[in-house]
């Protein structure tokens, strides 16, 4: 088989663009067309992370105060000292442990079956002649437009027939249908995998499993991490239906989160806010982990026109 | 192009995850079913069993900050163990059990429903799905208007009364004071004993010489369900039938909520609102009345906080009504029926209900929880001196049953918050309002 | 140069035969029962790729939008019988205020909370994608909203909108502006919602548009730099039609999810959430669909809204493809 050199588009530039009425400094390494963010780019940067971060550290905020401290005015900005004591309640008004690793096991299936199918239709869709492509694709769009709301019930039907209620079978395999994934590797793909590549590997007598797995996985890498992330956090919050499958005993951190939080007549919003906080903090790992896989602008495994 | 060893990592891993998850997806964690419904046995109560009770909110029976009525359970029958399947929000869990319950899945095996779903369970379409408790149970031990309240058109008892919430009215001593109306609770109990209109009177007179930005009631909605619960008719007739827009008991709710409304006697607020506002303005001192059922007092207590303590007091209502409470239902699908109607009935029973009292302030529903001194002679430490436990426990007495329907909550709920909150907080007409009231239920109820 | 770029950007193969010159043609064409194989495998292989897809769909998504269907023409409650009643549902639909207003509702909802979350989102891609220090955390920055269980980013939200205490009003009022009740009021309350929406997704749809930047080639910068063109020409000029498509699937993505719009004003209204406040004033169609379905136990008019919700994407959906196809022709052309 033919070495397909994986080689970048762009030469080294200069140092330095001496050219142009706007001195903007710019550099170029080997790699490719890194520039350097500017000033303006920093400040505006860091006042989307503040605005995306604060709430996220009110909640840490909340989580440490009583209820009392959270409903009454003025609003605690500052954290309190009731952490521990919060989670402890936690634990014990759910079994958050079983709805950590439940949701572990749920999203990880859903996110990578997920990508694995959508990277293949999508590829399939992008780059490949068959018959019914454009009808199908339509099909697939139309599918996202069905409001989740209504489906629960003909779904629990089913999962009751096949006697899923209550296991993670009902949660895992409902989510799988995931057109936006097909939809969005496809438009990634489409962009990202010029036509030559496969044309040569075919040339060279690779079958498409080949080519899947040498052209098209590596150059979805990107948008296969950014779907990935995008999936498992989906499946992860999602606690509509999950609600409705399973119960308190083998539940998803969501349907924890609904058990949470039983006062006299009253809902604990401290006890809420801390098991929110404890559902979050595995996805912003999961964040740091596959936010590595999105390489910064370098294309791979493209080809010198 | 090479494929790096880093690739090959994430190959397994990838490809060990997808076999992982196949594995559970083709159904081999049947370590799982024995959560499903109990145990495997359903014969000879020598073997383990685990029961499931779905609730939501605060029923009291855990453990852990109840009355831990579980371990006691377990104790009288080792061989049973209680798991409690809880829910905060209520409507979602009714919503929930309606699906469950339409499948005969997921379900456990005592399901609890709250009163204002409890004319939809009657309904034959629900009650089918449940087990007949009057032919385990002496109907009789509760009081008469609340197993009326569980029991289907042609006498199937579908549920157990766990609590019941007579409505009293709680007010501020020092407030009244200041307004120059008597502050004995018995004095003001006679202010307006008998007669609502009589309330609304006081209303105006307390308006007269209150303390500025104070006003007489919290809210017109709340004004709205006292009345309503203490008349004899209400949202529906005997057969279960809409008759709202001509119910006399309807038209003295509404004429006194929107007069108090008009004549600005209400603080404007929506109970429970989810911004706090209603929580926050205890403390600020906003209102001088609430129309409280057992079960505010706690939150009359968290609200207020420490520095009002003493001031608050309870009077006896104009006229006694019911407002809240549930019941235990045990669903005809379970794997477990004698056991869990044996449950119900323990955790019914009077003396487990007066042990629920003690630790959450839910009254008792039986005839014997509410004659228990430890009910009659209760009192609460934010109150002192006040008979809590012989003033509700007086009111449950007084109280006249009235027909439900199935449709009385989503009718309660366009005229509270559609109706009389539009009133309060746009300043809409009483006709106009009234309009909207109609112009809804004709949307959304089909006869 | 830019010919490669182009043409492919719809997935298309570029008109003009440049045979792959990188390397030698190996073995040549497969004889026999290979090249069977071979031609099977170019045929089948891509049924047998979408084949996951379709399965799952058959029986998770083509079996509840049938069922929802035919639940749409009877007047049925949950768990009962259902009854015949044609069309009636859908007429009832359309002389109700309720869900005219619903779908008002949906519309601005939808406008407000996507156009300028979209573009905030493009920016912020674009400035993401350069070289920067901490690089990593601001991306996971801006995504750790979508990342917030939602209970918890609506608490904050209404405690932040509380018209007597929040901060927001608070800082209304040292700019003078007073009282505004940011939840009884349609506009305000309409704002507010969009508020939550687009600090929930805007990093969503950066991310998405972040990883088709990376297909940009640089050389495009690069010229564009040798041009003299500033940092927001390059913006302009180079990233935004590069990544066209992919703007174009956010919007679809972004229409679709507007009309959906559920769970932040459900939640931000709490108790009034499912009727989308005492007055309707945030209602949206899901909610209305939410509220027939469960609230009023009326399936049928509630599988009825949904279908609306669906042939009204549907019509969203034909026009924005004409409008992709037109935009096509112009590239080709």
């Amino acid at each position: 088989m033919a070495q397909l050199t994986e080689t970048s588009r762009s030469m080294p530039g200069p140092r330095h663009s001496a050219a142009g009425g706007k001195r903007r400094r710019f550099r170029a390494d080997a790699a490719g067309k890194q520039q350097n963010a500017g000033p303006v780019a920093y400040v505006i940067i860091a006042f989307a992370a503040l605005v995306s971060l604060f709430p996220l550290y009110w909640t840490v905020v909340a989580a440490s105060r009583t209820d009392t401290e959270i409903v009454t005015p003025p609003t605690p900005l500052l954290p309190g000292s009731h952490l521990i004591d919060n989670l402890k309640i936690v634990w014990d008004q759910v079994d958050m442990t079983k709805a950590l690793i439940n949701s572990t096991i749920v999203a990880s299936c859903v996110a990578l079956s997920t990508v694995l199918f959508a990277t293949l239709a999508g590829f399939a869709f992008a780059k490949l002649e068959f018959r019914g492509r454009n009808a199908l694709l339509s099909v697939v769009v139309a599918t996202m437009t069905i409001p989740p709301q209504l489906s629960v019930i003909p779904l629990y039907q089913i999962i009751t027939n096949v006697h899923w209620v209550g296991h993670l079978q009902a949660v895992i395999l409902p989510s799988l249908v995931a057109a936006f994934g097909v939809f969005f590797m496809r438009q990634f793909l489409s962009e990202a995998l010029p036509i030559e590549l496969i044309e040569a590997a075919r040339v060279d007598g690779a079958h498409s499993l080949r080519i899947i797995w040498h052209v098209v996985f590596p150059i979805a890498r990107p948008a296969m991490a950014v779907l990935g992330m995008l999936v498992f956090v989906q499946a992860w919050n999602d606690f509509f239906w999950p609600f409705i499958a399973l119960s308190q005993q083998n539940p998803t951190v969501q349907v924890a989160l609904a058990g949470l939080g039983n006062g006299n007549h009253s809902v604990d919003h401290a006890i809420v806010v801390t098991g929110a906080l404890v559902a979050t903090l595995p996805l912003l790992v999961v964040f740091a982990v596959l936010g590595k896989q999105i390489v910064g602008g370098i294309t791979a495994g493209a080809v010198k026109s | 192009m090479r494929t790096s060893g880093r690739t090959r990592t994430a190959a397994v891993i990838a490809v060990a995850g997808l076999a992982t998850c196949a594995t559970l997806i083709t159904g081999c964690s049947d370590s799982k079913d024995k959560s499903d419904k109990g145990s495997n046995s359903s014969s000879g109560s020598s073997d383990q069993i685990t029961l499931r009770i779905g609730d939501f909110g605060s029923f009291g029976y855990d453990d852990k900050t109840g009355a831990a009525l579980f371990a006691e359970y377990h104790k009288l029958h080792p061989n049973i163990t209680v798991k409690e399947d809880a829910t905060s929000d209520g409507q979602r869990y009714w919503d929930t059990l309606k699906l469950h319950l339409s499948q005969n899945s997921g379900l456990d095996d005592i399901q609890a429903i709250e009163v204002g779903y409890i004319a939809e369970a009657d309904q034959p379409n629900l009650a089918g799905k449940f087990e007949d408790l009057g032919k385990v149970a002496n109907v009789d031990d509760w009081v008469s208007y609340k197993e009326k309240q569980a029991t289907t058109p042609d006498g199937k008892v579908i549920g157990l009364g766990t609590d019941i919430a007579p409505t009293a009215i709680c007010y501020r001593k020092d407030l009244f004071q200041q307004a120059g109306l008597p502050t004995d609770r018995d004095a003001v109990g006679r202010l307006w004993a008998g007669d609502w209109q009589k309330f609304v009177d006081a209303g105006k007179t307390f308006k007269k010489k209150a303390p500025s930005g104070v006003a007489f009631i919290d809210s017109g909605s709340g004004l709205f369900n006292a009345v309503l619960a203490s008349q004899p008719s209400q949202y529906s007739d005997a057969s279960g039938k809409l008759i709202y827009d001509t119910s006399p008991g309807v038209k003295t709710a509404w004429d006194l909520a929107t007069e108090a409304v008009q004549e600005g006697l209400t603080a404007k607020l929506k109970q429970f609102n989810t911004d706090n506002s209603w929580n926050a303005a205890f403390k600020t001192s906003k209102f001088a009345t609430i129309a409280c059922p057992s079960w505010m007092i706690g939150q009359v207590r968290d609200n207020s906080g420490p520095a009002l303590k003493g001031k608050w007091d309870i009077a006896s209502p104009p006229q006694a009504g019911n407002w809240g409470g549930s019941f235990l239902a045990v669903p005809s699908s379970g794997k477990h029926i004698k056991e869990a109607e044996d449950l119900a009935k323990f955790l019914t029973s009077a003396a487990s209900q007066v042990k629920v009292f003690q630790k959450f302030g839910n009254l008792p529903s039986t005839k014997a929880g509410l004659n228990d001194p430890a009910v009659q002679s209760a009192t609460n430490p934010y109150f002192p001196g006040t008979p809590v436990g012989k003033i509700f426990a007086g009111t449950a007495a007084q109280i006249q049953p009235a027909p439900i329907g199935k449709y009385d909550g989503q009718v309660k709920t366009f005229i509270t918050d559609n109706g009389i909150l539009d009133m309060e907080q746009h300043g809409t007409s009483k006709e106009k309002a009234w309009g909207n009231v109609q112009a809804l239920v004709k949307d959304k109820i089909s006869e | 140069m830019a010919t490669s770029v182009r043409a492919t950007a719809d997935g298309y193969p570029p008109p003009a035969k440049n045979a792959p010159s990188s390397s030698p043609p190996g073995d040549g064409p497969p004889q026999g029962w290979r090249q069977k194989l071979y031609r099977f495998d170019t045929k089948a292989s891509p049924y047998a790729y979408i084949a996951p897809f379709f399965l799952t769909f058959a029986a998770f998504g083509l079996f509840p939008l049938i069922y929802t269907g035919w639940l749409s023409l009877h007047q049925v409650e949950l768990g009962a019988p259902a009854h015949w009643v044609g069309f009636k549902n859908y007429t009832r639909l359309w002389d109700s205020s309720f869900f005219w207003t619903a779908l008002r509702n949906t519309f601005t909802l939808g406008v407000i909370s996507t156009v300028p979350q979209l573009m905030m989102a493009l920016g912020l891609a674009h400035l993401l994608n350069y070289k920067m220090r901490g690089r990593s955390f601001f991306r996971v920055a801006i995504l750790a909203p979508y990342a917030t269980s939602i209970a918890a980013a609506s608490l904050v939200f209404v405690v932040l909108f509380n018209p007597d205490y929040g901060m927001i009003n608070q800082m209304l009022g040292h700019l003078g502006v007073h009282g505004i009740n940011w939840e009884t009021s349609k506009w305000p309350s309409q704002i507010a919602i969009s508020a939550i929406v687009t600090w929930r997704w805007t990093g969503y749809n950066a991310l998405i548009y972040l990883a088709a930047m990376q297909a940009v080639p640089g050389d495009l910068y690069e010229a564009a730099a040798l041009d003299g063109a500033s940092r927001w020409r390059q913006f302009i000029s180079v990233t935004i039609p590069s990544i066209r498509p992919t703007i174009f699937f956010t919007i679809i993505v972004s229409t679709i999810g507007a009309t959906q719009l559920f769970g932040e004003p459900l939640i931000y209204g709490g108790g009034v959430g499912v009727s989308g406040g005492s007055a309707h004033q945030y209602q949206t169609l899901s909610l209305y669909m939410y509220e027939k379905g469960w609230t009023n136990n009326e399936l049928g008019q509630a599988s009825a809204v949904a279908w609306v919700m669906l042939l009204i994407l549907l019509l969203i959906g034909a026009v924005q493809l004409l409008v992709m196809r037109a935009n096509r022709r112009k590239v080709k052309g």
